[in-house]
């Protein structure tokens, strides 16, 4: 059992070793952007665009593993998962990552993450065939681990519980079981996120080959609403359900520190369940500017996106309070950084339903103002659970001690992401247009404020990570030591 | 025994030229029904082979990963549009055809779904979600003839019909993923 569980976490070490690692590396192509924005950088507009493509597939993608590594080791408590296809989505996301690279910086591919139909295939001859197959083949070999990875977490969650339905906790709320027999808060969110991302990576993967098969053979076009409608059905979701994964860390964590269980509450089910529908169907809050799209999905866009925003972020907002209140929980690193996610998630989705609203997409979808709201959402609520997990597991696996430095890494990362996402969000109310190379001098000030809060935010980063980094030498020291006694032993 | 007969039987009105061209003369009966039951007559007919070379199967099929391998490319080469033109232009593609689908892959289908863990049937079903759903949107919105033997319209009834096909995998899964599956219930 015991090697068991320390295999299991190697997993998630690599997982989230890997993610905060990416992670850095990004951050610092996001500064580079914004110094060139601001005028400090002279960086050649297809540099930049390079940069923007990986800036933004990277941080998503990492998060995503970082985040599922997270998911994993919990859900791994409650159902029977597989080693192995964690394993292979391990090494089919470092493949998927090579190849998006080469494509990227060595073939000039840059059409950012969203490699919007027909963009890869009419580039104006910015790049070729070569740099767009390698990104969307690479995307579509990340897809594939992903997928068998979430087909394995819906396979062991329907073994164990009989059903998906009962793993979101359905026979509950319908009243066939109590509420103490529910499943646990881990097992609910990783239904959910099983059933959207299955049907995101599907509905990405049709996407990516239609996009292949024009890029080989241009004569044979495609619907590009439907192109961009997958995209997004994509996109959206495996985004969002980076948060989802997270936030199962907060589920877990939380209760471990105040010695309160987190119950799952018919409240909580049905908050679940409304988040599964909603986060399904409201991607097309990215399409309020397509005049072409019919009404009703717009409107439902607009709506359900108000609703979305609501009842996993208010039950567990809530949740975490009433958890900690008065229950004399020492703060440390884990507990403050999980904490300072609901902050986070709660601030970070106010402007993306402000952008949801379809008169004032109008006006800001396309300006910073949306990069100001998923900087925030991303960074101080999806990454603040991954870092905050990296604390947890240093400090129940080698109770490795934190110092000033990192207290100093938390302010300072709190401080310059509400900075970043500042500026952005200034930005956008200067109507500064975002995915732009240059900028006008009126423009200018906000980026190069982002780009002095994102080299705080890079710091503070790589403070989390290098302390997560020690905690892996440590355990290897421990583990090698324990290893020679039992051959010595035997 | 019996099925292998059934199996036998299918197969040799498959090919019997009237039947046959009659069925390749329309493009979604080609594809659709009678690719499908050139597959079938394989699964129906390979408990004869398995019987009489159990060695071959066990040795190169053992965990049933490389028949569905085998499986997942020969699927996807017969729905490329151009493989059916060739198939009607050529004597020896459709040879291929009528040689392929049951022994190379119905007969290899039936070996490896039986050995196939629940994931690996869960990862091919989804695969071919994928690819029905691409298929669809292929057929349907490609704005030129992509077979010489077919018309535009006969390609999109063909796409219809994999969209059909698509959407029936996806309630199927739902149901499956939704009912209960706990022991004794």
């Amino acid at each position: 059992m015991e090697t068991t569980m320390k295999s299991r976490s190697n997993l998630v070490v690599s997982y989230i070793t890997v993610g905060g690692i990416v992670i850095i590396v990004m951050m610092i192509f996001g500064i580079l952007m914004l110094l060139a924005q601001g005028g400090v950088l002279d960086l050649p507009a297809a540099s930049f665009y390079q940069f923007l493509t990986i800036h933004g597939t990277g941080m998503v993608g990492a998060a995503a593993l970082a985040a599922a590594g997270v998911m994993w080791y919990f859900l791994s408590h409650y159902v029977d998962l597989s080693k192995k296809v964690m394993s292979i989505n391990l090494v089919l996301f470092l493949v998927g990552v090579v190849m998006v690279i080469i494509g990227v910086f060595s073939f000039k591919y840059a059409s950012s993450w969203t490699f919007l139909y027909p963009l890869p295939a009419l580039s104006a001859s910015a790049w070729g065939t070569v740099g767009p197959l390698l990104y969307l083949f690479g995307m579509l070999i990340l897809g594939i681990g992903f997928l068998l990875f979430y087909l394995d977490s819906g396979r062991a969650i329907i073994k164990k519980h009989g059903s998906l339905a009962k793993g979101l906790g359905w026979d509950v709320i319908s009243g066939k079981k109590s509420e103490k027999d529910a499943p646990s808060g881990a097992v609910v969110a990783s239904t959910m996120v099983t059933i959207v991302n299955i049907t995101a990576l599907t509905a990405g993967a049709t996407v990516l080959i239609m996009n292949i098969i024009n890029v080989i053979n241009p004569a044979i076009t495609f619907d590009p609403l439907l192109a961009k409608n997958l995209t997004y059905a994509f996109g959206h979701i495996f985004a969002n359900s980076i948060i989802y994964m997270g936030v199962i860390a907060v589920y877990e964590i939380l209760p471990r520190y105040t010695n309160r269980p987190w119950k799952s509450s018919k409240a909580f089910l049905i908050a679940w369940t409304m988040s599964t529908v909603f986060t399904l169907i409201i991607y097309t809050h990215h399409l309020l500017m397509d005049s072409v799209m019919p009404n009703w999905m717009l409107i439902m866009g607009q709506i359900l996106s108000y609703a979305n925003g609501l009842p996993v972020l208010v039950v567990t907002a809530y949740g975490a309070l009433m958890i900690v209140y008065k229950s004399g929980i020492k703060w440390d690193m884990a507990s403050g950084l999980i904490y300072m996610s609901m902050f986070g998630w709660v601030v970070g989705v106010v402007p993306a339903i402000v952008d949801a609203t379809i008169v004032v997409n109008h006006v800001m979808h396309n300006t910073k103002w949306v990069p100001g709201h998923f900087h925030m959402y991303m960074a101080l609520g999806a990454c603040a659970m991954i870092f905050g997990f990296m604390y947890f597991l240093a400090k129940e696996d080698s109770n490795m001690k934190t110092y000033i430095l990192d207290k100093i890494a938390f302010i300072a990362f709190t401080l310059s992401i509400v900075g970043l996402s500042g500026s952005f969000l200034v930005s956008g109310a200067l109507s500064t247009p975002r995915r732009w190379a240059t900028h006008i001098p009126e423009w200018m000030a906000p980026a190069v404020f982002g780009a002095v809060a994102g080299v705080f935010a890079v710091l503070s980063v790589t403070v989390f990570v290098i302390h997560f980094i020690r905690y892996i030498n440590k355990r290897n020291k421990v583990n090698a030591k324990e290893d020679l006694k039992d051959k010595k032993l035997a | 025994m019996l099925q292998t007969k059934y199996g036998f039987l299918l197969f040799v009105l498959l090919i019997i030229p009237p039947i046959r061209n009659l069925m390749e003369s329309v493009m979604v009966v080609h594809m659709l029904v009678q690719i499908p039951l050139l597959i079938i007559s394989g699964w129906l007919i390979s408990g004869y082979f398995q019987c009489k070379f159990p060695g071959f199967f066990s040795k190169w099929n053992s965990n049933g990963v490389p028949g569905i391998i085998l499986v997942v490319f020969l699927i996807t080469y017969w729905m490329i549009p151009r493989t059916l033109d060739e198939a009607l232009n050529a004597w020896y593609i459709e040879l291929f055809k009528i040689v392929s689908l049951p022994f190379l892959v119905g007969i290899p289908l039936q070996d490896s779904w039986k050995k196939l863990n629940s994931l690996g049937r869960s990862f091919i079903i989804f695969n071919f979600i994928l690819m029905s759903g691409l298929m669809a949107w292929l057929y349907i919105d490609a704005p030129v003839r992509l077979c010489n033997n077919y018309l535009e319209v006969e390609q999109k009834v063909l796409g219809w019909g994999f969209l059909i096909i698509t959407v029936s995998i996806v309630l199927y899964m739902l149901q499956n993923v939704f009912t209960d599956h706990s022991e004794g219930t």
